[in-house]
């Protein structure tokens, strides 16, 4: 009941929020603030119960409508604890630093909560019709958020991202069909090891390819994204990025790998190509950037290609490469995001060229800033480093063509190139006219960052605090692979 | 024996505690960093004396490891390695970083951001004392990039000017490349023997000679980028834009020579290979050769001693390229010990004379009793002149040069030692010659001039320790040979002597250009650094500006494009399928103008209107599947 609890939960709160008179917006929040808090203390809770070595647990299946094989099936292992938690804690960290929404904020609320719905229920699944359910749930909300929330061309953006993404269900779909039509049941449990033929792995996992390369997202279908970044409200961007993009690659963990392993190794020397092309040309655009959201949301791009080329190794490395970067992304790009929003709140600009000399004038602020740019661009002790290095080895020690292994490897050194050069104009030098007249973070905002600070540094100094859950279920998937 | 890790996590627990407080607070704070230090410093002699008597034969005194990452059947740890070479690094890394951080009382004790300067000093000797205590590839390599890290701070440290700001972005970038050639060996490694702890990889381990070479060449790639070998070198000179005593422990002593001492410590491997030992040969003898003529062209005295820094550092990298880990190891220390003299001894001359440029300098002997005396210490030793310690580290090079028949390389390393001795007459005879241009000559505080006083005195006397060092290591010690020591003295000789001939015998005029006006087309390729900086700013750091400018035109013009040519073309489907349906079917009917126009207000509602409908359409499908299923199920 404990999963069942994490998902319905926010779904609740969404409905009560959504009740709330217009003008009481404080009672929204604070039914929000709550509701996060609880359904992190769960997950919390299961992650303390959790046992490392043994495969899904906490596992509710209840059928649902047998004579077509769905049920109502959820579970976690330790790659779904992780992205689980990262989206509990994100979704805590969003409703906080929404505060001072004062625009229609019972509904504001109501649609970060019922986000989190289907983030949580995304994770948790494990009937494809439930799945999907869940996946097409978070497009709405987070449509809502852009298009009600959002900046100056919010329409544009916030359509962009629906018909973008449902473009890619579209696919994922046909292949749950396919699915079905084949196994006879839509619980993706029992289709591992279901002896599917392999040009039929082939066209199911290129339906399945599209679906998640969008949400992910791979070059080149990517250019939703930075639109949808820089008209949504921070909260919703640390969301988006944190959790959304990760779906697309959770997908290709959770389904496309071991249900489809021979199509997966079929595809892998593609997907690798993708992935350091992504890489790449993510930092390079990065690097062109004029608007701060624009650039971290070029540099989620490439970093989503380290994910993409750790799971296309398809080795333990890999694997877990690609956990920790989807983990420390979501932690670290949520960090970058808060705090150019509330540097965007005081000087109503995000424009590199207006913003200079942080951190003389707000040195919490952008001694923080400095901090996560850090953290994004590598550095060993923080979690950045974890997955590239990870991710790069996997890669490495694969049959995949090693030109592409040094191409992503030179994006290590073209994501110092863009976030440096942001940290020299940005942080560094004399405090620009408008960074002049600007007071430094206040202890509600730095009590939001804190937590992910630490995060960043336990997982980059203790890995293990990390891999200890990814390990073994990794191991499975490997074994999956290594047989078909 | 577990002291030894204290060594590293003191400096690491300094830090810590200062980096959470405010600024006014962490100024006053300093003495935190210091006593980390000092205490440090006194466990790595306790660490050293340990393992000193005969160095057991080269073998590791302690070991300890904590496990950090599992990754199915293989742990990753960070672990303690106490052996002889690591013992020598220790005491090394803790003294010249007690000197400079008890000498930086002084220099920087005017400075508003003091305490942030001690925190990374910290920080810095944390990683690098992790660094030489490392007993796997991967921890090594993680200390490295902190330590990069640490060096990009220090060298923007004035980060309200644009020189420091822009050194800063230079140093980190450059020495990343580096980096990447470091990781990519790492991944080798990995693939390879499967493992990166030095047991395994050194010792247990049948390397095969071509995966050897790509290791090692790898490795070797990575160790240029940090210890500024050509073409790689460009960082460094401009990393002199941070302050004097940091760029003498960072960019003189220590960080510099990380890249030596993973030569070092992988150079069984490159054994194996056999052509990465040649290439690391050439790599550093041009780099010797290159840094020495540079160096004989700067005005800015810091700047001198940078190249002079390249060009010993190649020194080292042709040692090991020869099989000659002893002598590598050996001009490292000696190295560390005179050139951070040199720094500092810089730093004084720079706070009293108000600049940096030598040309702007003179007869400061007369003012300076206590740095003149220290200075020339460092100078002989760096010229190499008997019995300074530079001239037994450089003898031993020499002499593993003759001993192995690398004849070439042995005539180019001499020239490459009479340039030194050339630059460093010049910059003596400069600095401390001639007349007065500065009316408020005075020496340093006594916690600048100690820190100098304790350097020159081991940089005049460890030399004597040459033939112990080798045993130290496990190796057979031995006296230079006459002959050799005899070439090498005499070379440095010949160059002093040229040097003072051309600078020194001034008496009012300041001749700055003697070598330009007499071979202006060399003079000039050499003031244009060789042209390795206008071309790599031209075509790859202007060139990668203008890429990714045309990939962010490309991305925008023609990749969103593509989508936003879709979404008209869908939405111009709909058009006509809703004028159809009003003009057609509905116009069949009726057929008023008014309904099209109607029409018309619909479809450019469509962006809007419309994705309301898809949600809605697409839910009320779902809920109608469910409903349907539920209902067939009941």
């Amino acid at each position: 009941m404990l999963l069942s609890a994490i998902v319905l939960l926010p779904l609740a709160g969404a409905v009560v929020s959504a009740l709330v008179p217009k003008d009481r917006g404080d009672i929204a929040r604070w039914i929000a603030a709550v509701v996060t808090a609880v359904d992190l203390a769960l997950v919390v809770f299961v992650a303390l119960r959790f046992d490392v070595g043994a495969g899904m647990q906490f596992v509710e299946n209840v059928a649902w409508v047998p004579q077509f094989g769905i049920s109502y099936h959820l579970g976690v292992d330790g790659i779904s604890i992780t992205m689980l938690a990262l989206s509990a804690l994100l979704s805590l960290v969003a409703v906080v630093a929404s505060w001072n929404m004062k625009t229609k904020p019972a509904a504001y609320f109501a649609m970060l909560l019922l986000l989190e719905v289907g983030m949580n229920g995304v994770f948790l699944a494990l009937d494809f019709v439930l799945f999907y359910v869940f996946w097409e749930l978070v497009l709405v909300p987070m449509y809502f958020l852009i298009g009600t929330w959002g900046g100056p061309r919010k329409e544009y953006a916030s359509i962009k991202f629906f018909l973008y993404t449902l473009f890619g269900s579209v696919f994922m779909l046909i292949g749950i069909i396919a699915l079905y039509l084949q196994t006879g049941t839509f619980d993706m449990t029992a289709m591992v090891g279901a002896g599917l033929s392999e040009s039929f792995q082939w066209w199911v996992f290129a339906a399945f390819f599209l679906g998640f390369a969008v949400k992910v997202p791979i070059f080149p279908l990517h250019t939703w994204l930075p639109d949808a970044h820089v008209e949504a409200p921070t909260a919703a961007s640390v969301l988006l990025a944190g959790i959304l993009l990760k779906m697309g690659t959770y997908g290709f963990i959770r389904i496309a790998l071991p249900i489809l392993p021979h199509a997966a190794n079929q595809w892998a020397p593609f997907i690798t190509a993708l992935a350091a092309i992504s890489i790449v040309y993510g930092a390079a655009l990065a690097f062109a950037q004029t608007d701060l959201k624009k650039l971290v949301a070029y540099s989620s791009v490439s970093h989503m290609g380290f994910v993409m080329l750790g799971i296309a190794s398809g080795t333990v490395e890999g694997l877990n490469g690609a956990i920790a970067v989807m983990f420390s992304h979501g932690v670290v790009t949520g960090l970058l995001f808060l705090i150019v929003g509330m540097v965007y709140e005081r000087t109503h600009t995000r424009m590199i060229q207006d913003v200079s000399g942080l951190s003389n004038q707000v040195p919490v602020a952008g001694g923080l800033l400095a901090f996560a740019s850090f953290a994004s661009l590598g550095l060993p002790g923080l979690s950045g480093f974890v997955g590239e290095f990870l991710t790069l080895l996997g890669a490495w020690k694969s049959d995949v063509p090693a030109v592409w292994v040094v191409i992503a490897a030179i994006g290590v050194l073209l994501a110092a190139a863009y976030t440096l050069s942001m940290v020299q104009r940005v942080i560094l030098g004399t405090p620009s006219p408008i960074v002049s007249k600007i007071t430094d973070l206040t202890v509600r905002e730095v009590s939001l960052l804190v937590p992910l600070v630490v995060l960043t540094l336990v997982v980059g100094l203790y890995w293990n605090s990390l891999l200890r859950f990814t390990d073994p279920a990794v191991a499975r998937i490997v074994e999956l692979l290594a047989g078909a | 024996m577990g002291y030894v890790a204290a060594i590293a996590l003191l400096p690491a627990i300094a830090f810590a505690i200062l980096v959470p407080m405010s600024n006014r607070v962490r100024n006053k704070a300093v003495p935190v960093s210091v006593a980390a230090v000092v205490i440090s410093l006194a466990l790595s002699l306790l660490a050293f004396a340990q393992v000193w008597p005969g160095g057991h034969g080269g073998e590791a005194v302690y070991h300890a490891s904590v496990t950090f990452a599992t990754l199915g059947s293989v742990d990753l740890g960070v672990g303690v390695l106490l052996d002889p070479i690591s013992a020598v690094m220790l005491v090394v890394v803790t003294l010249v970083g007690t000197a400079v951080q008890v000498y930086s009382l002084g220099y920087m004790h005017r400075d508003a951001r003091i305490g942030w300067y001690y925190a990374v000093l910290s920080l810095f000797t944390a990683a690098m004392l992790m660094l030489v205590l490392s007993d796997n590839f991967l921890q090594l390599y993680m200390a490295w990039e902190v330590m990069g890290l640490c060096s990009y701070l220090l060298i923007g440290f004035w980060h309200e000017q644009v020189a420091p700001r822009k050194a800063s972005l230079k140093a980190f970038l450059t020495t990343r490349v580096g980096d990447v050639g470091f990781a990519l060996g790492l991944a080798v490694m990995y693939k390879t023997a499967g493992s990166f702890d030095f047991q395994v990889v050194l010792h247990d381990f049948a390397w095969a000679p071509a995966a050897a070479t790509t290791v090692s060449l790898l490795l070797l790639f990575g160790a240029m980028g940090k210890s500024a070998q050509v073409p790689l070198h460009v960082w460094l000179p401009d990393a002199m834009a941070g302050p004097t005593p940091a760029s003498a422990l960072i960019h003189a002593a220590t960080m510099v020579a990380a890249g030596v001492f993973l030569v070092a410590r992988a150079l069984p491997i490159f054994e194996v290979s056999g052509v990465a030992l040649t290439v690391t040969m050439i790599v550093g003898v041009t780099t010797a050769l290159v840094g020495g003529l540079l160096a004989a062209v700067q005005h800015d005295i810091k700047k001198v001693l940078a190249y002079s820094t390249i060009s010993q550092l190649g020194y080292m990298f042709v040692a090991l390229g020869a099989g000659g880990l002893v002598a590598g190891m050996y001009h490292l220390v000696t190295h560390a010990f005179f050139k951070s003299l040199l720094f500092l001894g810089a730093g004084v001359i720079i706070h009293a004379a108000h600049t940096q440029d030598m040309r702007e300098m003179g007869g400061l002997a007369k003012k300076m009793p206590v740095t003149t005396v220290t200075f020339t210490i460092g100078s002989l030793a760096l010229a190499g002149v008997f019995p300074f310690s530079g001239f037994w580290s450089k003898d031993e090079i020499l002499t593993i040069l003759w001993h192995e028949g690398h004849y070439v390389v042995f005539a180019l390393a001499l020239a490459a030692a009479f340039v030194t001795a050339v630059y460093v007459a010049r910059l003596w005879f400069r600095v401390f010659t001639g007349p007065t241009q500065s009316a408020e000559l005075k020496e340093a505080h006594v916690e600048m001039l100690i820190p100098m006083g304790v350097l020159a005195a081991i940089s005049a006397f460890i030399g004597f320790g040459s033939p112990y060092f080798a045993q130290f290591l496990g190796h057979e010690g031995e006296w230079p040979a006459a002959a050799i020591a005899l070439t090498s003295m005499s070379v440095a000789g010949i160059g002093l002597a040229l040097g003072w001939w051309v600078y020194g015998r001034r008496t009012k005029v300041i001749n700055t250009r003697p070598f330009k006006q007499r071979a202006g087309f060399v003079y000039d390729a050499l003031t244009l650094k060789l042209y390795f900086d206008l071309t790599y700013d031209y075509f790859i750091v202007r060139g990668y500006g203008r890429l990714a400018e045309m990939l962010s035109g490309f991305d925008r013009v023609v990749v969103d494009g593509i989508v936003n040519g879709a979404g008209a073309v869908w939405r111009s489907g709909t058009e006509v399928g809703s004028l159809i349906d009003t003009y057609v079917i509905d116009g069949a009917v009726n057929g008023t103008a008014s309904l099209i126009k109607a029409a018309g207000a619909k479809v450019r509602r469509i962006e809007t209107g419309h994705i309301q409908a898809y949600q809605g359409l697409m839910v009320a499908a779902l809920v109608l599947l469910m409903l349907w299923f539920v209902v067939k199920g009941a």
